[in-house]
C-alpha cells in the first residue's frame, strides 16, 4: 500500500490535485459558467453608470495595493533584516492585521479620525492587507544567502541595502497584487464609508445587488469584468513570480540581520509608527468600543466591556468551534494539495501552465455568493444529503476558493529550491512523495505552514457562501456580521478581538516554541 | 508537460542515509510522507463521522436577528424535546439570501420546514411560487386579518414600524409626514437608507402602490435634491444620528430602540405615511410552513409556539421592541401602541410583493452609482 502510494511518477498525484480542484471548485461553478460568459447580457448591463463603478473599483484597489506595498514592504525589511530592540516582536505581530476583519478596521479608523469616502476605503484596505506584501517580503529575505549578503556588505552597506531591496521588491509587489484582488471584490468597507460620509459605490456592490435579485445568475454575468481584471492581475503576478525565481538564494547559510549603531532607534521608531498604523491604533479603538456607551448610560465602561466579552465567549463559542472545524479541515486539505499543485505548475510548459492557472484561479475570482448557489444546485441531491449537511461541503469550498493563494505562494518558494536535489533523489530511487515533501518542501516548511494558515484565516472570514451552506450557516462570520448590522457594537468589538486572538494564538505559540528550541540549542 | 525522470535506484537498497545528506533541512520532515500516507486513514473516519450527523426534527430558516430568535427556538426545543436545525440570514442579504436558497434547494431536495421571515414581501413571493402550506394556527387568533393570509399560507406577528429617530438635544424641526422630506429645512439635517434592500425597499414598494412608480422615483430624486442624505442601511443611519452627525433619520423601531437603550439622547416619532397623511407603516415578521417540508407536524407545533401571545410579548420586551399584533397584548413602556400612539396604514401586501422584484432592479440603477 505504502509503496503504491509513494509511486515514482508524479502523474497520479497531479491527477489527484486536478480532481480535487474539479470537485471543490469547478463542480460548484458549473451552474454559473453559462451566465458568466453571457456577453450579450453583459453588454446590456454595462453603461455609463457601471463603467464609472468599475473605474472607481480599479483606482481604489490600485490605491489599496499601493498603500499595502508602502507599509508592508519597509516594515518587513526593517523587522526582518535589521537588528534593533524588539525586532522579534515586530516580526511576530506582522500577520496580525490580516486577522482583523476589514469592516472592523474601517469602523475603528472612522471612530479615531472621522475619515470617510473612497480614500478612507483605500487606506483601510491598504492597512488590512499590508501583511501580504510584508509576509512575502519576510519570506524572501529569510532565505537571502549569507555569502551573497556578506559579499555585498564588503562592497558597502548601501549596496547591501540595495540588494535587500532588489530581492524583496518583487515578492512585495506580488503581495500588493493580492491586496488589489481582495480590495476589488470587497464592497462592505466602501459601503460603510459611504454610510458615514457621502454615498458612493464600487463595482462589487453592483455584483452583490444583482446576485441578491430574484435572478441571481445576473450576479455571475455582471462579475465578468472583475473576473477578467483579476485574471489579468494574476497573469502579471505570475510573470513577477517567474522573474523572482531568478534570485536563487537557497545555498548555504541564511543571512543574519544587519547590526545597527545609530540607526537602531530610527528603525525602532519607523517600525513602531507602522505598527501603530497597521495594528495598535485600530486594535486600541476596538478595545475601547467593547465598552462604549451613550452619554445617558449609567453603566461603566468596564461593566459593559466585560459583559460584551462574556457574551462573545458564551454565545459565539459553538460558532467559533464550527468555523474552525471546517476552516481547519480546509487548511489540512491545502497542506496536501497545494504542494502537488505548485509542483505541477513548476513542471508544466508555459501553454499548459496558462491553462492550469485559469483552472486553478478562476474560483478565486468569481463572486463567492455565486459559488454558494452553484454548490446548492450541484450538491443538494437526495443521495448526497449527509454530505450536503456536513462540514465537508464548506471545507471543500474554502479549499477550492483559497487554494490558489496557497499554491501561488508555495510555487514561488518551491521554484527557488535547486532542481538538482529533486533529480538526485529521483536518481536514488525515491518515490514522488518523498521527493516532493522531503526535498522540495523540507527547506520551505515555514512557507508551507503559512499557506495553510492563510487558508484557515480566509476560511474563518468567509461570509457570502458560508451563509448558504447548512454546516457553515451558524459560523463566526455570520454571527459577527449579524451583530454588526444589528448595532451590537460592544459585542462586535469583543467578538472580533476573541476571533483575532484565537487565530493568532498558533502563530504566537509556534514563535515561542521556536525561540525555546533556539535557546536550548 | 515535462516528465520527472524516474530511473531505478543506482544506490544499493536505495540508500536513504545518503539521500538525507542532499538536503540539510530534509530530515525535519522525515515523518511527513508517512503522515501523508496515513491521511486517507485519518480523513476517511472524519468524513464518515461528519456525514453521519443526526437528522433534526425540524428545519427552520430564520431571517430575524439571531440574538432574538435563537433563545426562542432553544425554548421551543426544551419544551417539546424536538431538535431544530436553524439557518440564519445576514442582515446585508435582507432575507433574499434565504428565499433564494429555499428556491434553489426546492429544485432538487428541499430542506426547509418553516420560514420565519423578518418582513412580509418575500414570504408572499414564496406563496406566489406555490411553496407554502396553508395552516391556520390557533395561536394566531387575535392578530388582525390584514396581517394574516385568509387561507393560512402565512401569518404576520411582532411588527416593526417605520419611524423618525431624532435627537432631543437640538432644537431643529423633525418631519411628521413623508412629504416633509421634500422641504430642505427638514431634509438637510436628516438621513435614510438607500431604498435597495430590507424595510426601506419595502417602504418604496408601498409608496409605488400609493403613488405610482414614476412619482415614487421622482420623490426620491426630489428629497435628494432637497439635501436628504442616503446611507447603506437603517442601522447605519441610526448610528450616525446617535453620534450626532444628523438630527434625525428615517429608520425602523428596532434600530431606534437600540439607540435609546444605549443611552443616547434620542426619541421616536411615528411617521404618517397613509392616505390623507395618517397611518404609520408596520412591517410584521411572518411565518410560513413550506409544503415541501418533511416535518409538517413539528412545523405546526413550531408555528403555534412562535405565533403565540407569549412569544409576541417576549419580542416586545426584547432589545428590538417588536410591536405585538395580538389584540390586547401586553405592551411594555417605550413600545408604541397601535391605535393609541399611532394609526396603522392599510397596505395591499400582495401588490407590494408582486412589484418589489422589478423595483429593486430599478432602484439599484438609481442608487448604486
Amino acid at each position: 500500500m505504502i509503496a503504491w502510494l509513494n509511486t515514482r511518477s508524479p502523474r497520479p498525484w497531479w491527477a489527484l490535485a486536478l480532481l480535487a480542484s474539479l470537485l471543490a471548485a469547478w463542480i460548484p461553478l458549473a451552474p454559473i459558467l453559462a451566465p458568466l460568459v453571457r456577453v450579450d447580457r453583459l453588454a446590456e448591463m454595462l453603461d455609463g453608470r457601471t463603467a464609472l463603478l468599475l473605474w472607481r473599483s480599479i483606482w481604489m484597489s490600485t490605491g489599496a495595493g499601493l498603500v499595502a506595498f508602502l507599509t508592508g514592504w519597509p516594515y518587513a525589511i526593517i523587522a526582518c533584516r535589521l537588528r534593533f530592540p524588539g525586532a522579534g516582536i515586530f516580526k511576530l505581530l506582522m500577520p496580525l492585521p490580516l486577522l482583523l476583519p476589514p469592516l472592523m478596521v474601517a469602523q475603528a479608523w472612522f471612530g479615531l479620525t472621522g475619515m470617510t469616502g473612497a480614500w478612507a476605503s483605500v487606506f483601510t484596505f491598504g492597512v488590512c492587507y499590508a501583511p501580504l506584501p510584508a509576509l512575502l517580503t519576510a519570506r524572501s529575505l529569510q532565505h537571502q544567502s549569507a555569502s551573497a549578503h556578506e559579499t555585498a556588505l564588503l562592497i558597502g552597506p548601501r549596496f547591501a541595502i540595495s540588494e535587500m531591496l532588489r530581492i524583496s521588491f518583487l515578492p512585495a509587489l506580488i503581495g500588493a497584487c493580492f491586496a488589489f484582488l481582495f480590495a476589488a471584490t470587497d464592497f462592505a468597507v466602501p459601503d460603510y464609508f459611504a454610510t458615514v460620509g457621502d454615498l458612493f459605490h464600487v463595482y462589487a456592490a453592483e455584483i452583490f445587488g444583482n446576485s441578491r435579485n430574484y435572478d441571481y445568475t445576473a450576479g455571475a454575468t455582471s462579475s465578468l469584468p472583475l473576473v477578467l481584471l483579476g485574471f489579468l492581475v494574476l497573469l502579471g503576478t505570475a510573470n513577477l513570480q517567474r522573474r523572482q525565481m531568478n534570485f536563487e538564494t537557497m545555498h548555504g547559510r541564511t543571512a543574519a540581520p544587519l547590526p545597527l549603531r545609530s540607526g537602531r532607534y530610527l528603525s525602532l521608531g519607523i517600525c513602531l509608527v507602522l505598527l501603530v498604523v497597521l495594528l495598535i491604533a485600530p486594535l486600541g479603538r476596538i478595545v475601547y468600543e467593547t465598552g462604549m456607551q451613550g452619554e445617558l448610560s449609567t453603566r461603566s465602561w468596564s461593566e459593559v466591556s466585560s459583559a460584551a466579552f462574556h457574551d462573545a465567549v458564551t454565545r459565539g463559542r459553538d460558532d467559533v468551534i464550527r468555523t474552525l472545524s471546517y476552516s481547519g479541515l480546509a487548511g489540512f486539505l491545502c497542506l496536501i494539495l497545494a504542494p502537488l499543485w505548485a509542483h505541477l505548475l513548476l513542471k508544466s510548459r508555459s501553454a499548459w501552465r496558462l491553462l492550469l492557472m485559469i483552472f486553478l484561479t478562476l474560483p478565486l475570482l468569481v463572486p463567492s455568493v455565486a459559488l454558494g448557489f452553484g454548490s446548492i444546485l450541484m450538491f443538494n441531491q437526495p443521495w448526497l444529503e449527509n454530505f450536503y449537511n456536513s462540514i465537508w461541503l464548506p471545507a471543500l469550498l474554502v479549499t477550492g476558493r483559497f487554494l490558489p493563494i496557497a499554491v501561488w505562494i508555495l510555487a514561488e518558494r518551491m521554484g527557488r529550491i535547486p532542481e538538482a536535489q529533486e533529480d538526485a533523489a529521483a536518481l536514488a530511487g525515491c518515490g514522488y512523495l518523498t521527493r516532493l515533501f522531503r526535498y522540495r518542501l523540507g527547506p520551505i516548511r515555514s512557507a508551507w505552514w503559512l499557506t495553510a494558515g492563510l487558508v484557515v484565516a480566509f476560511g474563518v472570514r468567509e461570509l457570502d457562501f458560508a451563509i448558504l451552506l447548512p454546516a457553515a450557516n451558524q459560523s463566526a462570520a455570520v454571527r459577527y456580521y449579524n451583530a454588526l448590522h444589528f448595532s451590537r457594537d460592544n459585542f462586535v468589538a469583543a467578538y472580533g478581538l476573541v476571533l483575532a486572538l484565537i487565530l493568532f494564538l498558533p502563530v504566537m505559540l509556534s514563535a515561542w516554541w521556536r525561540n525555546l528550541q533556539t535557546k536550548e540549542a | 508537460m515535462a516528465r520527472v525522470p524516474a530511473p531505478k535506484s543506482t544506490f544499493p537498497n536505495g540508500n536513504k542515509l545518503a539521500l538525507r545528506s542532499l538536503s540539510r533541512h530534509g530530515t525535519g520532515l522525515a515523518t511527513f510522507p508517512m503522515m501523508l500516507r496515513l491521511s486517507p486513514a485519518l480523513l476517511l473516519p472524519l468524513f464518515l463521522v461528519a456525514c453521519s450527523g443526526e437528522t433534526p426534527d425540524l428545519v427552520v430558516y430564520c431571517a430575524l436577528d439571531q440574538d432574538l430568535s435563537e433563545p426562542l427556538i432553544q425554548e421551543f426545543e426544551t419544551r417539546t424535546g424536538l431538535t431544530v436545525r436553524t439557518q440564519f440570514d445576514v442582515e446585508r442579504n435582507k432575507t433574499v439570501g434565504l428565499v433564494n436558497r429555499i428556491l434553489a434547494e426546492a429544485e432538487n431536495n428541499p430542506h426547509c420546514d418553516v420560514f420565519w421571515n423578518n418582513e412580509i414581501a418575500h414570504t408572499l413571493r414564496l406563496q406566489q411560487a406555490g411553496l407554502t402550506l396553508p395552516y391556520l394556527s390557533p395561536s394566531a387568533e387575535g392578530i388582525p386579518a390584514s396581517f394574516r393570509d385568509a387561507d393560512g399560507h402565512w401569518t404576520g406577528f411582532a411588527a416593526r414600524a417605520r419611524v423618525i429617530l431624532y435627537r432631543t438635544d437640538a432644537d431643529l424641526p423633525v418631519p411628521r409626514k413623508l412629504d416633509d422630506f421634500l422641504d430642505p429645512t427638514f431634509a438637510k439635517h436628516g438621513a435614510m437608507a438607500a431604498p435597495l434592500t430590507g424595510t426601506t425597499l419595502t417602504n418604496a414598494a408601498v409608496m409605488t402602490e400609493q403613488r405610482g412608480r414614476q412619482e415614487m422615483l421622482d420623490w426620491f430624486s426630489a428629497v435628494e435634491a432637497a439635501g436628504l442624505h442616503f446611507g447603506s442601511g437603517n442601522a447605519d443611519v441610526m448610528r450616525r444620528t446617535q453620534s450626532g452627525d444628523f438630527h434625525w433619520c428615517f429608520t425602523d423601531t428596532d434600530d431606534a430602540a437600540k439607540a435609546i437603550d444605549a443611552g443616547y439622547p434620542v426619541a421616536v416619532r411615528y411617521l404618517e405615511q397613509g392616505d390623507g397623511d395618517t397611518g404609520a407603516l408596520l412591517i410584521p415578521n411572518t411565518l410560513a410552513i413550506l409544503n415541501s417540508g418533511k416535518n409538517v407536524d413539528a412545523a405546526k407545533k413550531f408555528a403555534d409556539f412562535i405565533l403565540s401571545f407569549e412569544t409576541e410579548a417576549r419580542l416586545a420586551h426584547s432589545i428590538s421592541r417588536q410591536i405585538p399584533l395580538h389584540a390586547g397584548a401586553l405592551i411594555p413602556d417605550g413600545v408604541g401602541k397601535p391605535g393609541k400612539d399611532f394609526e396603522m396604514m392599510d397596505v395591499d401586501w400582495v401588490a407590494v410583493a408582486a412589484s418589489i422584484g422589478d423595483l429593486a432592479i430599478e432602484l439599484q440603477e438609481a442608487f448604486v452609482r
